[in-house]
């Protein structure tokens, strides 16, 4: 295609509307068309602001309060930093949660949410297990993920490899007809790992992976397989 | 394309609910989000609560799924604040994608999905947020206003395909086939609109 058909599709471009197929030869021919890409960055800021166009509705006053409360109790970064110990604890139930989380107050309050999330899915009475097997990149690997429709999913893994620099795991609820990231995972010094997670409501998970991607994680799965289990 | 920078946002002359010192504003808010200052996203929510809802409410035309949206997305923005990147957009402009992005994700769940229940409830149990920032305010309604004007006076070819595109999420086979035009119609129409509403922002 030549600039004229090209510049056509700037607008579907910021819209997000082109074909795969499209979008790689407008991606293309922006690297060598400056006015192209001068118009794509002005379009951009069109379509940033479309939104700010509807007609104006006030939320209720509870959603503010709402949105706080959530945040304490959500950590804001997962499967990091905390001791496996208390993670298997957790899992296992076999020991108070709430009393360490009260311990933990003020000083870990990232675990303590970690914790309330986790005791929060594994008490939903629509729990179920599912344990994962190490994959031919780490066959002395294993996981356990407990899911709940409402409350999300919480996962636990041992014996993973230390990761190569540059590379995270990611952890997969795999349904149907698509993959949904549930987060990256880094395991500690011996090779534990604990996340928990959000479902997007109406997920039907079919099995539970875990992969290894480059930092930052994927919109997909490209790398290895380290665990797999199905549901 | 190279990433889409502040200045070039800033030099676009769009003032559409954020001006420089509001964007520093916000940056300054989600670097202390990220710390772990939940006071931060309370001021977060209420710069952009508003937009935010009211983008839920014209995509579902439902409050109760509008309410749900905005604090999956700032329990989202709580979480990933750290990952956030000045570069890619504005934090109004961050906020607004992922509100749009989810409720889209619900506009397709519900269409496989009986009906959701009314939302009469949530409408009886509205009240009025505090007042938000006047100065913000003014500046926003000013670029608002332009903005919706020249959005009326586009032809109704180019508005329906950009309210298709942007509001119900539709793919441009399916705008093409709403609007019984080829392919290559929708896009045309679709970048000639985008440039005249383009062109009313950076008016003086």
């Amino acid at each position: 295609m030549d600039h004229e058909s090209l510049r056509e599709l700037s607008g579907a471009y910021a819209l997000g509307l082109l074909t795969h197929a499209e979008r790689r030869a407008f991606e293309a021919h922006l690297g060598t068309c400056a006015e192209c890409t001068q118009e794509l960055r002005e379009l951009t800021v069109v379509t940033e602001s479309l939104g700010r166009m509807v007609e104006p509705r006030d939320p209720p006053a509870r959603l503010r309060e709402q949105i706080l409360r959530a945040a304490g109790a959500a950590p804001r970064q997962r499967g990091r930093g905390t001791p496996f110990w208390l993670l298997l604890a957790a899992s296992l139930g076999l020991m108070a949660v709430g009393g360490y989380a009260a311990l933990l107050r003020g000083r870990v309050s990232e675990t303590e949410a970690t914790v309330r999330h986790t005791e929060r899915i594994l008490a939903a009475a629509d729990v179920k297990r599912v344990d994962l097997a190490g994959q031919e990149a780490a066959p002395g690997a294993s996981g356990r993920a407990f899911w709940s429709r409402s409350h999300g999913v919480m996962f636990t893994a041992s014996g993973l490899p230390a990761l190569p620099k540059g590379k995270v795991y990611q952890l997969w609820v795999v349904t149907k007809s698509v993959p949904l990231s549930a987060g990256l995972l880094t395991p500690d010094g011996s090779g534990h790992v604990m996340a928990v997670a959000d479902m997007p409501p109406g997920v039907e998970p079919v099995a539970v992976a875990v992969t290894i991607e480059p930092e930052g994680g994927v919109p997909s799965p490209t790398g290895a397989k380290y665990l797999v289990g199905l549901v | 394309m190279g990433p889409l920078l502040r200045q070039d946002i800033a030099a676009a002359g769009l003032a559409a609910g954020s001006s420089v010192a509001e964007r520093d504003r916000d940056l300054d808010t989600i670097r202390r989000m990220a710390g772990g200052d939940s006071s931060a996203l309370g001021e977060l929510y209420d710069r952009h609560g508003r937009a935010m809802y009211s983008l839920g409410c014209r995509i579902l035309s439902d409050a109760a799924d509008a309410e749900d949206v905005v604090q999956e997305v700032f329990s989202q923005a709580w979480r990933q604040a750290s990952r956030y990147d000045a570069q890619r957009a504005s934090v109004g402009g961050w906020l607004l994608m992922m509100t749009r992005t989810r409720s889209i994700d619900r506009l397709r769940a519900r269409q496989v999905r009986p009906a959701a229940t009314g939302d009469v409830e949530a409408t009886l149990q509205q009240q009025r947020d505090p007042s938000p920032d006047p100065e913000a305010e003014a500046v926003t309604t000013d670029a608002v206003a332009r903005m919706r004007r020249a959005f009326a006076e586009l032809t109704e070819g180019q508005r329906l395909a950009i309210e298709l595109a942007y509001f119900d999420g539709l793919s441009q086979a399916d705008i093409a086939e709403q609007l019984r035009e080829p392919l290559g119609t929708v896009k045309t129409r679709i970048r000639s609109g985008l440039l005249k509403l383009r062109a009313a922002m950076v008016r003086e």
